[in-house]
């Protein structure tokens, strides 16, 4: 009897530990084999369709009946994966080695360091059948100049936003941001690349300049600026003008069209110095599983009718030329750019130095803020 | 004897600071408008959404499936580690102690990034799996810490009293320990449970694209906005969770009666 518990005693944790261990071996060995494949997919034939789609980008950035829509006409299911921040998407590309995902979105800085790294394979925009449908004011930009590796799906122009009848001062431009009459009465949001470009725009200056005497000269007349503002807020800004706290705000572009939606009353400013922008776009990573997958919804999103349909329910700005006139009249001044409207800037990465600048010209203004 | 008025006052303050924006957030869930700062009259239309939402129902049901499998591998492992921890009196006791904290003081990010190295080193498919096994490590010494405060208050001449009378180690366990330290093992288990339930940045990490948890959907949302089916979402969950607490108090006062 003592013999028999003894052995209990030391055989019964070993057996445990060995079958623990076999396990997740076992586990290491078929998942070696998956490491780069997400679900069942047909991973050989590129032009064989079917099996499914593995989209990596924010949440809500297509409307369900578009994506179900995708699903029943092509009978390929999409996997929607999703990302906080650019930074973490690039981590997980980088750890799966290009693979994983058939399509990302995300945005444009990111997308330069991304190709930098290898991790994007070209596109073949013939194997795209609406690819014409795009935006050409919206493409060739720094990222991707040749227009090898994107789609792009979305911009973001960042305007000004006032209540005319909380202030006198008819807003125009940024300068008009500086003016006295607006102490302590205007919200921006709290990106340092945007917010800096507001004070060297006013300056004549390129969103981009990587001249750092000129960013001190801009981090100077920002200084000028934090007597007015009240609130820096990234997410909610738009709150504060709907609510009447400040009668003036720099909003990013969704922000904008909560705002506008919420109260019919405010004024949009495409301010006269310049627009600075910045685009979303979609890419097929170099080891996609699915990349034909990918190919047929580039295709599918692309449709005139159905991006109209995107666009309106994301917010942001559309890069579909022909999907303009399927845009309902209300939504037409929030996605679609006015002809008229000033030369934009697309705001792209600079200089670690200047960038480091930057920060710092942002943290001084931000404590002078509070 | 009078009774003081202050700390009723005080516990109410408190108690309206807690659960104020809770009731907000329910309320707002039935607003028809689209943004939470203003109301635009009662609609049920989000809760409408929010049962046609295939991804947001997917996503509850990986975020469920998920902190029960991490809870329950780490109730194993937490709870074995602390008996075996409190029999033994060793010098690495204190050692054990401390690394078994870690996982919960590393910040996440840094966790999240290294479970993404090892794992993809390890080749291991990124999806539940990897899932479990990063949820697990961080429950774990939710339930160790617990177990282990509740064996070091306990009395061992009951056990010692079980095994004179030649009850074996097994036997034992089940039959006196387990009941004993039951209440610390379940208070670790809900709390392991909402640590799991809530995570976003491991999950991100190691989430593979096949597998989306709850939290991350709805973190995600950062790009394009929260609309107020995320209200609806929560009134509901807490509906839920009400409802199995109620429950599981009134089971608990049946079986147990006043037995602390």
């Amino acid at each position: 009897m003592k013999r028999k518990t003894m052995i209990m005693r030391r055989l019964l944790p070993l057996l445990l530990s060995a079958g623990l261990a076999a396990g997740s071996l076992a586990g290491c060995g078929s998942g070696s084999g998956n490491a780069s494949v997400g679900g069942s997919s047909d991973t050989s034939q590129s032009t064989a369709v079917g099996g499914s789609l593995n989209l990596f980008t924010w949440d809500g950035m297509f409307p369900q009946e578009v994506l179900r829509g995708f699903e029943e006409e092509t009978g390929i299911k999409i996997n929607y994966a999703n990302f906080d921040y650019d930074e973490d998407m690039l981590a997980k590309l980088e750890e799966a080695g290009g693979g994983s995902y058939d399509l990302v979105i995300a945005d444009d800085y990111i997308i330069e360091l991304a190709i930098a790294e290898g991790l994007v394979q070209k596109l073949d925009t013939d194997r795209i059948a609406t690819y014409s449908n795009l935006n050409e004011k919206f493409m060739s930009q720094f990222y991707d100049p040749d227009n090898e590796y994107t789609v792009p799906y979305g911009a973001g122009i960042p305007l000004i936003v006032y209540d005319p009848a909380l202030t006198d001062v008819e807003i125009s431009g940024y300068e008009d941001l500086w003016d006295p009459a607006l102490e302590d009465n205007v919200a921006i949001t709290a990106n340092y690349r945007v917010i800096n470009g507001m004070a060297l725009k006013t300056m004549g200056e390129s969103f981009n300049t990587e001249d750092l005497t000129v960013i001190n000269q801009a981090g100077e007349k920002l200084m000028e600026l934090a007597p007015n503002i009240r609130v820096i807020n990234d997410s909610n800004t738009q709150d504060f003008l709907i609510s009447g706290e400040v009668a003036a705000a720099y909003l990013y572009t969704s922000q904008v069209y909560l705002a506008l939606n919420a109260r019919a009353d405010l004024k949009v400013v495409y301010p006269k110095e310049g627009l600075g922008y910045g685009v979303m776009a979609g890419f097929i990573p170099s080891k996609a599983p699915n990349a034909a997958a990918a190919y047929a919804f580039l295709e599918y999103i692309n449709r005139p009718e159905i991006a109209a349909e995107c666009f309106e329910f994301l917010g942001y700005y559309c890069t579909n030329k022909a999907a303009e006139e399927y845009i309902s009249e209300g939504m037409r001044q929030f996605i679609v750019l006015p002809q008229d409207a000033a030369e934009g800037e697309i705001i792209r990465n600079i200089s670690l130095e200047a960038e480091d600048l930057h920060m710092e010209v942002w943290n001084q203004f931000k404590n002078a803020c509070n | 004897m009078k009774v003081k008025k202050w700390p009723f006052i005080y516990v109410g303050i408190i108690t309206a600071i807690t659960y104020i924006p809770i009731l907000v957030t329910v309320v707002y869930s039935f607003n028809e408008s689209k943004i939470s700062s203003v109301w635009e009259g009662f609609s049920l239309k989000w809760y409408v959404e929010l049962f046609r939402d295939r991804d947001m129902k997917e996503a509850l049901m990986n975020s469920l499936i998920l902190a029960l499998l991490s809870c329950s591998l780490a109730v194993l492992i937490g709870t074995s580690g602390a008996l075996g921890m409190h029999r033994r009196k060793s010098k690495l006791n204190d050692a054990v102690a401390y690394v078994s904290m870690i996982p919960i003081m590393i910040p996440e990010i840094i966790l999240g990034m290294v479970f993404l190295s090892i794992f993809s080193m390890m080749g291991l498919p990124f999806g539940m799996v990897t899932l479990v096994i990063a949820h697990t490590t961080f429950c774990v010494p939710y339930i160790y810490s617990m177990v282990k405060a509740r064996l070091v208050g306990m009395d061992n001449s009951i056990e010692e009293a079980a095994r004179d009378l030649g009850a074996s180690p097994f036997k034992v366990f089940f039959d006196i320990t387990l009941p004993m330290i039951l209440p610390a093992v379940l208070s670790g288990v809900i709390l392991a449970f909402a640590m799991s339930f809530d995570d976003v940045v491991i999950s991100i990490f190691v989430t593979g694209p096949t597998v989306n948890t709850l939290p991350v959907k709805i973190y995600t949302k950062l790009k394009t906005g929260v609309t107020p089916e995320i209200n609806a979402l929560a009134t509901i969950l807490l509906l839920v969770t009400i409802l199995l607490l109620t429950l599981s108090s009134l089971i608990g006062k049946k079986k147990y009666g006043d037995q602390k």
